[in-house]
């Protein structure tokens, strides 16, 4: 369905009786297709009268009704809309339509579609579609709709908890074995709390995650529902996570059903994440609750903090079988005799310290500067490596040109990524997983937050800082150094084509084009850019370039080898040739993946081609183009027109015709001046002509006189 | 001149002058302007005796028509020589050469002059057809000691200025 075509017209008379009820639980959704009182998520388009509202079509089969919304089945990034299926009438389904400030996992979408998964929400098509309540296009997912609804309606709500005798057969073995199909095809939900785990049937037994895609992974994630390391990340820096992230977070939900509520519910991440790293997970999320004792086992499994003792399928499936596991004990923290005093707490152990360290950043700096923290990790720890690691750290960085300031912050940012290699990487407020940088910034981008932060990243290195701290050599570290390199070069680029837009389209496989222009229309590739700019060409602001900074940005990303030179040629600082560049740019992708007419775009491109026609010198040239140009627009090809702008011999010709036209000036001009300049010479050289005229005459005379003379004489 | 050819000019001149010893004395009263004139405008060429010259022999050739038709004779050239009115015909001739000589500059500085303002006019109007192809662009100013420098830096290796000395030559 992708960049599925979209009809909108007004809603057909219901074609399908209302859905009845959901069970208990869960508010009865879905009203009927009348009722539309129900304030729109979005700008609701008014119903067309005497009808029943407006709607879309998708794929000649999915009618999406834009003002039938499903408040319960929302997502914290899409909104639910009821879909009738023309094919299988009756069929339960509804769309989640995603909000364009967040983009969604089209790769695991394309991976999904079609899959029935068990213990997983059967998504049964996706696509790109105009959404008319909020007038641009939108990416929307047709799952199939859990009749049973949510198991527990929000986070912060409570509900009848599951009975401890349904919790292995019922929950935890269905589950567990979707995630393994999942993990087979390389995919981490990284979407599993109770509030996104439904039940398919009215009887509310068949339990299955909800969707994942809607989000990048795990930004939707409550912080209790992480690992200390992922909780401690901004959630859209996450990364796509792995198949043990999941099981802690299923881990986490199941304790929560276990209860029947949050166990922090009200209690601010930042104390979350603390008791977790004092006390372990499972002791901070269990806390003085009481747990069915056949599931603690379990839950020390999956809420182990070490990702490689946490329990995978195959311990569960022991432990299902009555093989009764202890969970290996994490290794304890190397505790100091002599405790380190900071922000009027006492530490013994480095994790806690590392975290109260970036939570008081300033003072962070202090005790890393005098030395002190040093000493302790030497002799406390007796850590030497450790130690030489952040004096190493403080020196080199403080040895490096710029303000102290900056230079404190990477030392503290360091001397962290030391202490605590599995942490994300920590900058002030910017708290982001290597692997998760690239999502991070579509989503900063897309919500048009400040990018310092992603830029001083790059720019500090601090991603290399990060891989050369960890103990553990992983093999995407090379992969970083290569990207990262590639990173930095386009940020020091100032031209179109690179920046902070190529950085973000090159992390990011599946992010549409971002250009204002063409931001609505959803452009995943390349060969959508076109058509998206001659739909906007009526509207835009035809002064612009239609090649701007995102879409060249784009284009260079995603078709390098077919656009790299016209790009770079549109970056000439002529400005001829710059907007030559740009309509060939435009025109090597019409030619190589069409559409062939492109009325409107022809229009708006051929409309900005002044600076190629007043680079004619030939005023003839020019006048022959303007009178040529709109002909050629209204065929509808660019590259037609950019065949006829960059003809090399016109311009070679143009080129020494003016030369010549040049030196034709000059040499009048010199003769004007030898001629307004040359009165004396004339002067000598009219006496000396004059005399020698004069002589000739009066030798003529004489002559005549004489022969006169003598034929009167003979005569 | 050698002294030899200077002899074989006398061995020629003195008997012919000896036999037209009446021709001698009309002319040697009647072309005494042209001596002048000869005098006159030594050191800046002979273009004043010759036209004085040749306007003073036009004057006097009706008279020594007369002396060689009626009578070639000492007395007839006496008698011309004697004439008042032969007198005002040598002398208001070889005043009409003076008259040639003296205004033929000024009339031939007034027609090149007119020339020039013609041939200013057109290659005027041919620098305001190069604006109108070409544009403003191809303007330039001549500036007599730069243009001589530029020509002669650029004369081995420009084009353009390759092409700027055809233009000159009409060429182009």
């Amino acid at each position: 369905m992708a960049e599925a075509a979209a009809d909108l017209r007004p809603s057909p008379e219901p074609v399908r009786p209302a859905p009845k009820p959901v069970l208990a639980g869960v508010p009865a959704a879905d009203p009927p297709a009348a009722d539309t009182t129900e304030p729109a998520p979005a700008a609701a388009p008014q119903p067309t009268p005497g009808s029943g509202g407006s709607f879309i079509v998708v794929r000649d089969r999915f009618t999406i009704f834009c003002d039938r919304p499903i408040p319960s089945l929302d997502m914290p990034n899409a909104l639910a809309f009821e879909v009738a299926d023309r094919k299988q009438e009756g069929r339960p389904l509804y769309a989640l339509v995603c909000k364009p400030e967040m983009p969604a996992r089209i790769s695991v979408m394309r991976a999904l579609k079609g899959l029935e998964i068990p213990a997983v929400l059967h998504m049964v098509d996706w696509g790109v579609a105009e959404w008319p309540p909020v007038d641009r296009k939108c990416v929307i997912v047709i799952y199939h709709r859990p009749l049973g609804g949510r198991v527990m309606e929000s986070m912060s709500g409570q509900f009848k908890r599951i009975p401890d005798h349904l919790f292995a057969r019922s929950v935890i073995k269905p589950i567990a074995d979707g995630l393994v199909e999942l993990g087979q095809k390389g995919i981490a939900h990284r979407a599993i709390r109770p509030d996104n785990l439904y039940y398919m049937d009215e009887q509310r037994t068949k339990m299955v995650l909800g969707d994942c895609v809607t989000a990048v992974p795990g930004n939707d994630q409550p912080v209790v529902l992480e690992t200390i390391e992922s909780g401690s990340c901004t959630p859209s820096a996450r990364g796509s996570g792995t198949y043990a992230d999941d099981m802690y977070a299923f881990g986490a939900s199941v304790l929560m059903l276990a209860i029947g509520r949050n166990p922090m519910q009200g209690v601010p991440d930042i104390e979350i994440i603390r008791r977790k790293i004092q006390t372990g997970s499972y002791g901070a999320l269990v806390g003085d609750e009481r747990m069915p004792v056949s599931l603690i086992e379990c839950l020390r499994g999956m809420l182990t903090d070490d990702p490689d003792q946490r329990w995978a399928a195959t311990n569960i499936d022991l432990w299902l079988n009555g093989k009764r596991l202890t969970p290996i004990q994490a290794k304890g923290e190397s505790q100091a005799q002599r405790p380190f005093r900071f922000a009027e707490q006492e530490f013994h152990s480095i994790r806690p310290l590392s975290y109260a360290m970036y939570q008081h950043w300033d003072k962070a700096s202090q005790v890393i500067n005098d030395g002190s923290l040093e000493v302790w990790i030497r002799r406390g720890h007796e850590l030497n490596d450790l130690a030489d690691g952040i004096a190493t750290a403080i020196k080199s960085t403080g040895a490096m040109a710029g303000n102290k300031a900056d230079a404190d912050d990477v030392i503290v940012a360091r001397v962290l990524m030391m202490l605590d290699q599995r942490m994300p990487i920590r900058w002030r407020d910017f708290r982001v997983f290597v692997e998760g940088f690239g999502q991070a910034l579509a989503v900063a981008m897309l919500r048009k937050q400040k990018l310092q932060p992603f830029t001083d990243f790059i720019n500090r290195e601090l991603w290399r800082h990060w891989v050369l701290a960890q103990t553990k050599h992983l093999p995407d570290n090379q992969q970083y150094e290569n990207v990262f390199k590639d990173l930095k070069n386009y940020l020091r680029d100032p031209n179109s084509g690179a920046g902070i837009e190529r950085c973000v389209y090159e992390l990011n496989e599946w992010q549409p084009c971002m250009s204002p222009l063409i931001e609505a229309q959803y452009v995943m590739e390349v060969k959508g850019v076109l058509p998206a700019l001659e739909s906007v060409s009526k509207t835009a602001n035809t002064k612009l370039w239609p090649v701007d900074r995102h879409v060249a940005a784009f284009l260079r990303a995603r078709y390098a080898k077919g656009t790299g030179t016209q790009i770079d040629s549109m970056n000439d600082s002529r400005p001829d040739r710059a907007t030559i560049g740009m309509l060939s740019v435009l025109a090597i992708v019409q030619r190589r993946l069409g559409p062939e007419l492109l009325h409107g775009l022809a229009m708006w491109v051929g409309g900005l081609m002044w600076p190629v026609i007043n680079s004619y010198q030939n005023r003839n040239k020019s006048k022959e183009l303007e009178k040529e140009i709109p002909k050629l627009i209204r065929k509808g090809s660019l590259a037609e027109l950019f065949i006829y702008l960059d003809n090399p011999e016109e311009r070679q010709k143009d080129a020494e015709g003016f030369a010549w036209a040049k030196a034709e000036y000059a040499a009048a001009e010199k003769q004007i001046y030898d001629l307004e300049h040359g009165q004396m010479d004339r002067q000598d050289s009219a006496i000396k002509t004059g005399r020698q005229a004069g002589t000739v005459v009066a030798t003529v005379i004489m002559f005549l006189t004489i022969l006169v003379t003598l034929v009167a004489k003979l005569l | 001149m050698n002294k030899s050819r200077l002899f074989l000019y006398a061995i020629i001149a003195i008997p012919i002058g000896l036999l037209m010893i009446p021709t001698m004395i009309v002319l040697m009263v009647a072309m005494i302007p042209t001596g002048v004139a000869f005098l006159m405008e030594r050191g800046k060429g002979y273009y004043g005796g010759l036209t004085v010259g040749a306007m003073n022999l036009a004057g006097t050739s009706p008279y020594l028509a007369d002396l060689w038709f009626k009578g070639h004779n000492i007395p007839a050239a006496v008698g011309i020589i004697t004439n008042v009115f032969a007198w005002m015909m040598f002398y208001g001739a070889a005043l009409f050469g003076w008259a040639i000589y003296s205004t033929t500059p000024s009339i031939v500085s007034a027609f090149m002059t007119m020339t020039a303002g013609n041939r200013i006019t057109g290659m005027r109007a041919q620098q305001r057809e190069l604006v109108q192809k070409w544009g403003p662009d191809v303007e330039s100013v001549y500036e007599p000691d730069k243009g001589a420098n530029e020509n002669n830096e650029s004369s081995q290796t420009s084009t353009a200025a390759k092409m700027a000395k055809a233009a000159g030559n009409g060429k182009h």
